[in-house]
């Protein structure tokens, strides 16, 4: 077996997060020479998922080297009196984000035949936490949900028992509003969106205020109401709304079995080592060093030192800032996140949402800001809740995916306090919280101001890197840009934008003889 | 065989992930290829990094859909089997019958797997090349029961290359083998394995592995999760559908690779 150095790389990726994942399925069958290393002895970078041991594990890497990963401040927490549990029988999530059935993603996905690798299940119902003191009928004696079931479309408007049939007509009118076709009337584009959600909502349509909540939860806005605009909010809500019933009825969004974004990104991966690339774990980029060695500029090669005292020389070399060294620190916005192993099937958050469709495995759980009874204008708390049908725990558990825009202890201290009402409402009297891992994530918020406008900052260099990780909720759209420019940059000539991610089957090569 | 019987009645079918490990070499590719397309290759290249192959498998009950992974056993790094091994509900280490560190090499993969694949994962050990050895036409293993009922190889209708043993036998007379039935059983025996010795040359127990694989799965770990529950509320909405009540698919292509039929 000749060493690595022998080889002259054409590209080299650093790191198997998502971004670095879906570049190396894009170049899996470009006949070039890949080299793909990670630091970790795992797959899926900020994307992977983790037994109980091996999350203990990552929680004091991450404490212990911060400058390698984009988290902070991850701990492990063991209620009293917890039984043990068995730790491979758990697979938890960094990613667990949802996937629209009208991202992007699918056809890709698709169209690079990796989709029968994977298995997706469907995100059924939004559940958001409802005001008591104005209805005094559930005023707690009976045990009865204090979740309401948000509507997320018009069937569901008109199912619902619960808004009056006056506040119903004006969801209506902005339900159909944001329903019609956009080239039907271009005069809509002119519509003022600079307002926030709620001004608009009312000023617009009428609608009354106890609708803005659950309306701000469908666009998934990691901000108070007052502070999301509705140019943020109105897109998403639409998203959410023409996703439904795509891939079935009844659902609008996705998630992947076995471990979210961490399956994906070994797909990817698993596709290039299909296709010849190499892979060694266990090995980062220690140095990257520029070489000249003609005065063209066609072969300027990085020479590159791995940790395992390899080096190597390469054309390209692409990875984030947390894979490549010398590339600084950009600056991030920061979330507080727990995943949480609760002793309840939680049942009643996955009834099937339309005749026909699929036993939901994801649900929603929005507690807004206001429900906290502090006077800060709160940004509201989303726990994606994973039954045991995602592979992800045994039967009658629950993983809890839970964050907020609120970085440190208070916002692992909202997320608890949102868990601990959710198993309240809705679990057995004795449910309660088995394990958990609470950690702060850096990336780029969806809210933030032109989270989609990255670009690669020096289109000549031979070093890569990929911006920050989304923080969005949902899988960000964007991410599939940002390889398709590093693609793009690594083919050069040889980019032909409609063979991007576009392949034939492998498995049945075999037919033609 | 009957193509058209197996999909008339709508069995529940699900999908099973299975890796392939074992030194380079030994035979996994051909094993594979054997039992997808009944076809063996005599001089066929070193896998490079892996393949992804299926084939259907049916049951009695129910039909499954193996999701075959091919590790390169030549693979520098050892830096690929863990993304195989996550989540796989199956695993078939594989060993050379006439190369005794390949037995060691199994070995490792056995503890490995013990250690970090899913806690119920089914493990077959199977020693290959066994038509290298005097037991060529003899299936050993599990299913001795039956293979003693079986004709010889040579005699059964799907042997294509019945002159091909023979004259291979020829060049390399006498056996071969180094490792013993007893000694690999024994083995086997000891850590749950299911065992088999198999000839990808001549087909010999191949199908037999991977229905036995298929047996062994756990009815719980293909329905996986929730129980009945849930299940009975399904029946009236799916409309007597087959399994699989959360799965959602992306693509209707997803049927085309049912024309395969059964193997099993």
């Amino acid at each position: 077996m000749e060493p690595l150095a022998e080889t002259p790389w054409d590209v080299t990726i650093s790191g198997t997060g998502l971004a670095q994942s879906l570049l190396a399925l894009a170049l899996s069958r470009s006949g070039k020479k890949v080299l793909h290393v990670d630091q970790n002895s795992y797959y899926g970078g900020s994307e992977a998922a983790f037994s109980l041991q091996e999350a203990q594990e990552w929680a004091s890497k991450v404490n212990g080297e911060p400058e390698h990963y984009p988290f902070e401040d991850a701990t492990v927490y063991l209620p009293e009196g917890a039984p043990h549990l068995p730790t491979r029988s758990y697979t938890l999530s960094l990613s667990p984000h949802l996937i629209y059935s009208k991202s992007r993603l699918l056809p890709t996905l698709v169209a690079s035949k990796v989709y029968r690798q994977l298995e997706f299940q469907a995100v059924g119902s939004w559940w958001i936490h409802k005001p008591q003191s104005d209805s005094s009928s559930t005023d707690g004696i009976t045990g009865s949900s204090v979740l309401y079931r948000v509507p997320g479309s018009r069937e569901d408007v008109f199912a619902d028992d619960i808004i009056s049939v006056k506040s119903k007509r004006t969801l209506m009118r902005f339900l159909r509003h944001i329903g019609k076709p956009p080239q039907d009337g271009d005069s809509g584009a002119e519509e003022d969106l600079t307002m926030s959600l709620p001004e608009y909502l009312s000023s617009n349509f009428q609608v009354p205020a106890e609708l803005h909540e659950p309306l701000l939860s469908l666009s998934l806005s990691q901000t108070s109401p007052r502070q999301t605009s509705a140019e943020y909010a109105v897109p998403r809500i639409k998203r959410h709304l023409a996703s439904i019933g795509v891939f079935g009825p009844g659902f609008g969004s996705l998630l992947t079995k076995w471990g979210g974004g961490s399956e994906i990104a070994q797909v990817g991966c698993r596709a290039l080592a299909v296709g010849g690339g190499v892979y060694v774990l266990n090995s980062g980029i220690e140095s990257i060093s520029n070489l000249h060695e003609t005065g063209n500029g066609d072969d300027t090669r990085v020479q590159l030192h791995l940790s395992n005292d390899e080096t190597i020389k390469t054309r390209f070399v692409v990875g984030s800032n947390w894979d490549l060294p010398g590339q600084g620190r950009p600056t991030c916005d920061k979330v507080a996140r727990s995943i949480t192993v609760v002793s309840s099937p939680l049942e009643s958050l996955f009834p099937v949402t339309a005749e026909g469709g699929p036993i939901p495995a994801g649900a929603v759980v929005v507690f807004p800001g206001s429900s906290f009874d502090q006077s800060d204008d709160l940004p509201p708390v989303y726990l994606l809740v994973h039954s045991s049908e995602t592979g992800e725990c045994p039967s009658g558990q629950c993983v809890v995916y839970g964050s907020v825009n609120c970085a440190g202890a208070q916002g692992q201290t909202l997320i608890e306090g949102a868990i601990h009402r959710l198993l309240q409402s809705n679990a057995e009297p004795d449910a309660n919280v088995l394990w958990s891992l609470r950690y702060t994530q850096l990336g780029v918020s969806s809210n933030s101001a032109n989270p989609n406008s990255f670009k690669f900052e020096d289109p000549s260099s031979s070093i890569l890197c990929f911006p920050p990780p989304s923080l969005d909720l949902a899988f960000d759209d964007a991410l599939i840009d940002q390889v398709k420019d590093a693609w793009k940059l690594v083919m050069g000539d040889e980019a032909d934008e409609q063979e991007f991610m576009d392949f034939e089957d492998r498995e049945h090569a075999d037919d033609d003889d | 065989m009957s193509e058209s019987t197996s999909t008339n009645t709508p069995k529940p079918s699900s999908s099973v992930k299975l890796v392939l490990l074992g030194e380079a070499a030994v035979g996994k590719s051909s094993l594979v290829l054997r039992f997808v397309n009944n076809d063996f290759q005599e001089n066929k290249e070193p896998t490079i990094g892996a393949a992804f192959l299926t084939q259907k498998c049916s049951l009695p009950t129910r039909t499954i859909k193996f999701e075959i992974w091919d590790t390169a056993g030549q693979e520098r790094f050892a830096s690929l089997a863990p993304m195989y091994y996550r989540n796989a509900q199956a695993a078939l280490v594989v060993y050379d019958v006439t190369k005794p560190s390949s037995l060691t090499k199994a070995k490792h993969w056995v503890a490995e797997l013990q250690r970090q694949a899913s806690p119920g994962i089914v493990i077959a050990l199977v020693g290959n090349k066994l038509d290298l050895t005097n037991d060529a036409d003899e299936a050993s293993g599990e299913p001795r029961t039956d293979s003693e009922q079986q004709p010889p190889a040579a005699t059964t209708d799907e042997d294509d290359t019945a002159g091909e043993p023979q004259e291979e036998q020829d060049a390399t007379p006498g056996d071969a083998r180094k490792v013993s039935t007893r000694e690999a059983s024994s083995y086997a025996d000891e850590e749950g394995l299911l065992f088999f010795e198999t000839s990808a040359k001549t087909g010999v127990n191949v199908v037999e592995v991977f229905t036995a694989i298929a047996n062994a799965i756990p009815e719980s770990s293909l329905k996986s999760g929730r129980g009945a529950g849930a299940g009975t509320g399904q029946t009236t909405l799916g409309g007597g559908r087959p399994t699989e009540d959360s799965r959602v698919n992306l693509g209707d292509r997803t049927t085309a690779t049912a024309k395969e039929g059964c193997a099993c």
